[in-house]
């Protein structure tokens, strides 16, 4: 590399200056992975001291845990729903202001805001909509008395923490479809026109086929995201609950691993965790990018 | 495909747009023939964009009637107007095959799949498509290209079709092939067609009637050979033939029209102040008349253009036949016909030798 490329005199002046860089992710990537394999396979004390190797122990106590496997399903289920909305409903919001109906330009500042909002302030703030006896919904209560009881009823929990969820998605996604919507030159849609497709023929035919790109991509981020970006969220509104109900598998490794202290097992739901996501953005890379690469 | 969609005519009557307070084009009428072939001709952004996708449906009038075939078509959709069109980059759906490019019209109306693919067929023969139907637009060279949004256009059999600069991505080989091509096509297809451009060879090669437009308005309306013999104004004198025509500002006595410095350049009965015109292949080169000294000669093989300077100074163009006696010479005097000389009112453009000049 250094004799072909006459920008660097020598060969280290790169490596320095992506050292720091590559110290980071050293750290705090490489290092705590490493870690959680080991951990996987050791079984650690909760207050220090020496760990003792138990080879596949800690995997199959964990596979044989109902809790687990209830944890996994709501995350799938989570994983499932929260995403397709938090990519659909931008996308819904990115045609309308492609079409630049009425306020779209306003729409499309405000919609941006949230992307300012970290995860758990988030949570607190629909923690106040969401209340049952001061929030937007309460009038409901009032209606049908215990319609709406997220700190009871652990559907409505799991709801508001998708609402939430997807609010906290529709920045980016809508920022990234929107932005591909508009890269669509203007004459396909005066040629569907010509061809006599009515709008919603065209955002079916024309757009979103011309947008499949990014909404592969908003797709991979959001399904690989929305497994660990949940935390933050059940953090600060449910803790889980009520009665686990909004336990997904990143909030159970954290209450095992720091409230429980069983280190090993919250270590090795880690790496199964892990495993998941990496094999989740895999296979959506292998099988659907191959379906939609064309030139424009 | 069947011969004869049925042709058209289009009325354009007091047809007005502006965007927001831009007025592109002021209230303007023309009618353009069934059947006929309408190059629509200007400078770049003089609104012939604009005019035609008025006719297709895609830019509301701001004011005026659009009439198809005697209908008023101005508050009817693009899809309902019987056009078809053909864009200038082509805008074929890139995740669309050539046969699903050229049919997809056809399926948004909903016409079953067997007739679908005998007509795409048919369309796809016409233009010389046969074995690229399964192909991606991103798989064709740009005639190719072209040729499926021609295809496409005329799968519909519409009663007009409408061309956005179609050739303007071609290269000159790929493009001279593709005007004979379109006129083929229009012969055998027999739909009211309009094509904009600004290559005025594209507008005197496929022309039946050319319409020359200047920011926004008509300059002149008429056959190709009209516009280059008769010029209505001096804008179309300037913009139709190359070189352009020779434009000498002169003074007229009532006998003869003179340079600023009274040399005579030919007879007429005008007086007053005049544009004169004569286009640099009408020029003589005679034993005794205007003297002019060569400044600069280009050979291009069919004939030769010199660039001469009078004796006001003033630098003109002669196009001559190669060889004989300029090759050597650097001074040469030159006769201009009498009726081959236009004239045009300085002040408004217009011309002024109405009969004068009608030679073929
Ligand atoms: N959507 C629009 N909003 C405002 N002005 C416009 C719009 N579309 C076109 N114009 C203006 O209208 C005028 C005519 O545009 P048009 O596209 O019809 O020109 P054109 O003759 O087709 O030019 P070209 O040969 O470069 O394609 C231009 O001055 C252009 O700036
Ligand atoms: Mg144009």
């Amino acid at each position: 590399m250094a004799d072909t490329n006459s920008q660097f005199n020598s060969r280290w002046l790169p490596i320095a200056l992506a050292l720091p860089q590559l110290l980071l992710i050293f750290l705090f990537f490489y290092v705590p992975i490493y870690m959680a394999f080991f951990w996987s396979l050791s079984l650690e004390r909760p207050f220090g001291g020496g760990a003792e190797f138990v080879g596949l122990q800690n995997y199959a106590r964990v596979l044989n845990d109902a809790e687990f496997w209830k944890a996994t399903w709501r995350t799938v289920v989570f994983m499932l729903i929260g995403s397709s909305l938090a990519v659909i409903l931008p996308l819904i919001l990115a045609v309308a202001a492609d079409r630049r109906v009425r306020l779209a330009y306003p729409a499309r500042n405000v919609l941006v805001w949230p992307k300012a909002v970290a995860g758990a302030s988030i949570g607190v703030v629909f923690l106040f909509i969401f209340n049952p006896f001061i929030g937007i919904l309460a009038p409901l209560n009032e209606v049908y008395p215990g319609l709406w009881q997220p700190g009871l009823d652990g559907t409505d929990a799991f709801i508001m923490l998708i609402i939430a969820h997807v609010w906290g998605g529709i920045p980016f996604n809508f920022v990234i479809l929107l932005a591909g919507l508009q890269a669509v030159p203007q004459s396909f849609h005066h040629s569907a026109a010509m061809d006599g497709a009515s709008a919603w023929r065209r955002v079916r035919d024309i757009q979103i086929p011309m947008v499949l790109p990014q909404l592969f991509l908003v797709f991979v981020l959001e399904f690989t995201e929305s497994v660990t970006a949940a935390f933050g969220l059940i953090d600060a509104m449910t803790q889980g609950g009520p009665g686990g109900a909004t336990t997904l598998l990143v909030y159970k490794i954290y209450v095992d691993g720091f409230k429980g202290y069983d280190l090993s097992g919250a270590a090795t739901q880690s790496v199964i965790l892990m495993v998941f996501v990496l094999s989740l953005a895999a296979v959506q890379f292998f099988i659907l990018e191959r379906k939609i690469r064309y030139e424009r | 495909m069947q011969p004869a969609s049925i042709a058209a005519e289009i009325a354009l009557d007091a047809v007005e747009k502006s965007f927001g307070n831009t007025p592109v084009i002021p209230p303007l009428s023309a009618t353009l023939g069934a059947g006929e072939f309408t190059v629509v001709l200007g400078p770049s952004g003089c609104g012939k964009s604009t005019l035609l996708n008025m006719i297709a449906g895609l830019e509301p009038v701001s004011a005026g009637r659009i009439r198809i075939d005697g209908q008023e078509v101005q508050d009817w959709e693009p899809k309902d107007r019987g056009c078809a069109m053909v864009f200038q980059n082509y805008a074929l759906y890139p995740h669309m095959t050539v046969a699903e490019n050229i049919g997809y019209a056809l399926k948004v109306a909903g016409i079953a799949r067997a007739e679908r693919q005998q007509r795409v067929e048919g369309a796809a023969r016409v233009v010389q498509l046969g074995d690229l139907l399964d192909r991606r637009p991103g798989q064709l060279s740009g005639g190719q290209r072209q040729r499926v949004a021609i295809a496409r256009a005329i799968v519909r059999e519409p009663r007009v079709l409408l061309f956005d600069e179609p050739l303007s991505n071609l290269d000159a080989k790929l493009r001279h092939g593709m005007r004979m091509e379109l006129s083929h096509l229009h012969r055998r297809i027999g739909a009211t067609s309009v094509f904009v451009t600004h290559d005025q060879v594209e507008a005197m090669t496929l022309a039946d009637k050319v319409l020359i437009l200047n920011e926004g308005r008509i300059e002149q309306f008429g056959t190709p050979h009209e516009i280059y013999h008769f010029p209505a104004s001096l804008f179309v004198a300037g913009f139709i033939g190359a070189p352009a025509m020779n434009l000498i500002e002169v003074e007229g006595d009532g006998t003869a029209l003179r340079l600023p410095d009274g040399t005579a350049l030919a007879g007429s009965a005008h007086r007053g102040r005049a544009v004169l015109g004569i286009r640099p292949e009408k020029l003589r080169i005679a034993e005794d008349g205007l003297p002019a000294t060569i400044v600069y000669r280009e050979d291009l093989g069919s004939h030769a253009v010199l660039v001469v300077r009078l004796g006001s100074g003033q630098e003109i163009n002669v196009s001559t036949p190669l060889g004989g006696d300029t090759v050597a010479a650097d001074q040469l005097s030159l006769h201009l016909p009498e009726a081959h000389v236009h004239l045009f009112d300085p002040a408004s453009g217009q011309r002024l030798n109405v009969t004068q000049g009608q030679v073929r």
